[in-house]
């Protein structure tokens, strides 16, 4: 390990809570934050007194239809009269949740910090995905009339081409993931399917079909982060943050590899040499990748340096990324099982990670005994890269 | 950036259209218990401990669970305005008189329409809700048609 000298104190996961994840919810989102948020504190043996700050997170106003929704969220996240801020990079913000919530602690600034994601994304008509059509260019792209699914349509298909893979190899990943949501109590889209089921799933933009894709999802996720000396009195099996790491590229997404995923990967070696890992393939025991999309997983694989560029498909045929397998990949059930409401979402990873180095997670505890994990989110155009490293 | 010395009039335009025609909110766990209050023409609000909470809301301010309960009031201007112009500045053909109103067996309060001349409305007058009738009823805030002075112009 090589400790950062100019960090103050060193920061640990001490609770975790999460909402079911469903297409419509009847909570309001300050409901479901307030559910995330007491189901953390419950699993911290904290109250909201012994919280100094809140760091909330999500994603664009347009989908809950409420403006300005930090502000919104703060009764729901405990944040009344505490030092409340919001965060928010598009889809990468539920791994930045917990990383803006460990500068909080780190800087010496707060003692306990309460980190809530919600996203409501179900109020939204005639469909949430009229939210994403502001992210294009204006002038270049919007007249196109293009959404999400073609880009990454385009970005699938040139690591199609670039690494020779089949889609019957990518669409074990929602075959994989889909069947460990099975063991998550939160899952929205949990199901035992076939490599068949997939490819005869109906086909939304070539060579995206339905079931490459997560679903449309309302919830919430909180984690609970202390310093080392509380965090120390209140459990005896702190989660420690071990490393973060957070990038931008350009929103100019086709001047770029799309095979290979740079904000991912830039964001990824901030994270580890924090960490002080070298050998990320080597010793990272467990990992969240992003899986909004099923080839997005083994693309943020390698992007996380656990497999080489183009490897991934290889090792995914293998088993290696199964729940007994050498790396356990998105062993939550992941984007593609447990659901994905956005900025939640990305904390349902990095709270999935808390419960596999605690050996919490029940039956979903990977088989390899665990000591470092790592979560990852991706937000906007291939934009946002937030990657967070958990020890135990 | 205008260039300068260039016309910076504009000759082209892009069009952009929301594409989000609507949005359908779910009540929430209070918001189901005072529809269903509001359609039975009564208020609800929520005890947190010693303190009575109005408009309900399912969590305390420590993040406990609260406790639905009936608001009786009785119910208080504490401020109003009267509005003259609607939002396109059209004038109105009759003042519309908004308040602020509080109950006083509770902390909050409410805004609303209040069936009043302006010579008869003032901070700390006290006003009563009128419902619409039963079956027109819908479980919104706007089940209550608006406040009357209590009082006065009482049939």
């Amino acid at each position: 390990m090589k400790p950062n000298i100019f960090v103050k104190d060193r920061v640990a996961v001490v609770g975790a809570g999460i909402t079911l994840f469903r297409r419509r919810l009847l909570e309001t989102p300050r409901e479901l934050a307030w559910e995330a948020a007491s189901m953390a504190l419950e699993s911290a043996g904290l109250t909201l007194r012994d919280i100094d700050c809140i760091v909330i997170g999500s994603a664009p106003d347009a989908f809950d239809g409420v403006h300005m929704k930090g502000e919104y969220l703060a009764d729901g996240s405990g944040g009344v009269f505490k030092p409340t801020v919001r965060v928010y990079v598009g889809g990468g913000t539920g791994v930045f949740v917990p990383i803006a919530a460990w500068w909080h602690v780190a800087s010496g600034h707060c003692d306990t910090v309460l980190a809530v994601a919600e996203e409501k994304m179900s109020p939204a008509h005639p469909h949430p995905q009229g939210v994403f059509a502001y992210i294009w260019d204006p002038i270049l792209e919007r007249p196109l009339g293009p959404n999400l699914i073609w880009i990454f349509a385009l970005e699938m298909r040139r690591y199609m081409h670039k690494c020779g893979v089949k889609k019957e190899t990518i669409a074990k990943v929602s075959v994989k993931n889909k069947r460990n949501a099975l063991d998550h109590p939160a899952a929205q889209a949990a199901a035992r399917i076939t490599v068949e089921d997939v490819l005869k799933s109906e086909v939304l933009v070539w060579p995206v079909q339905r079931l490459d894709i997560s679903p449309v999802s309302d919830g919430a996720a909180a984690l609970v982060l202390a310093r080392e000396n509380v965090a120390r009195r209140v459990t005896d099996s702190p989660v420690w943050v071990e490393g973060v790491g957070f990038t931008l590229d350009n929103t100019h997404w086709y001047n770029r590899e799309l095979a290979y995923p740079r904000y991912v990967n830039y964001a990824a070696r901030m994270a580890y040499k924090m960490a002080g890992i070298e050998r990320p393939w080597k010793e990272i025991d467990v990992a969240e990748p992003y899986d909004p999309f099923d080839y997005k997983e083994l693309h943020h694989i390698e992007g996380l340096m656990l497999a080489r560029p183009c490897e991934a498909p290889k090792l995914l045929e293998e088993g290696w990324f199964d729940r007994s397998g050498e790396l356990p990949t998105s062993p939550s059930g992941g984007l593609l099982g447990v659901g994905n409401p956005i900025a939640a979402a990305g904390l349902m990873k990095v709270a999935e990670l808390f419960w596999q180095l605690r050996y919490e997670a029940g039956a979903r505890q990977v088989k390899k005994p665990v000591h470092l994990g790592v979560a990852q989110a991706w937000g906007d155009l291939m934009q946002a890269g937030t990657v967070i490293v958990l020890g135990n | 950036m205008a260039m300068w010395g260039k016309d910076p009039r504009v000759s082209v335009r892009y069009p952009g259209r929301m594409e989000v025609e609507k949005y359908v909110y779910t009540p929430g766990l209070h918001g189901l218990e005072l529809a269903k209050a509001l359609k039975e023409g009564r208020l609800i609000g929520t005890r947190c401990g010693d303190t009575i909470y109005f408009p309900p809301t399912t969590f305390c301010p420590d993040h406990a669970m609260g406790e639905p309960v009936e608001i009786k009031g009785p119910w208080i201007v504490e401020a109003y305005t009267v509005v003259r112009e609607d939002s396109s500045s059209r004038r109105l053909d009759k003042p519309v008189v908004i308040a602020y109103i509080t109950p006083l067996d509770a902390e909050g309060g409410l805004i609303h329409y209040v069936e009043a001349s302006e010579e008869e409305i003032a901070p700390g007058i006290e006003v009563e809700p009128v419902f619409a009738p039963p079956e027109k009823r819908k479980g919104t805030i706007r089940d209550i048609l608006y406040f009357k002075v209590k009082n006065s112009a009482q049939e």
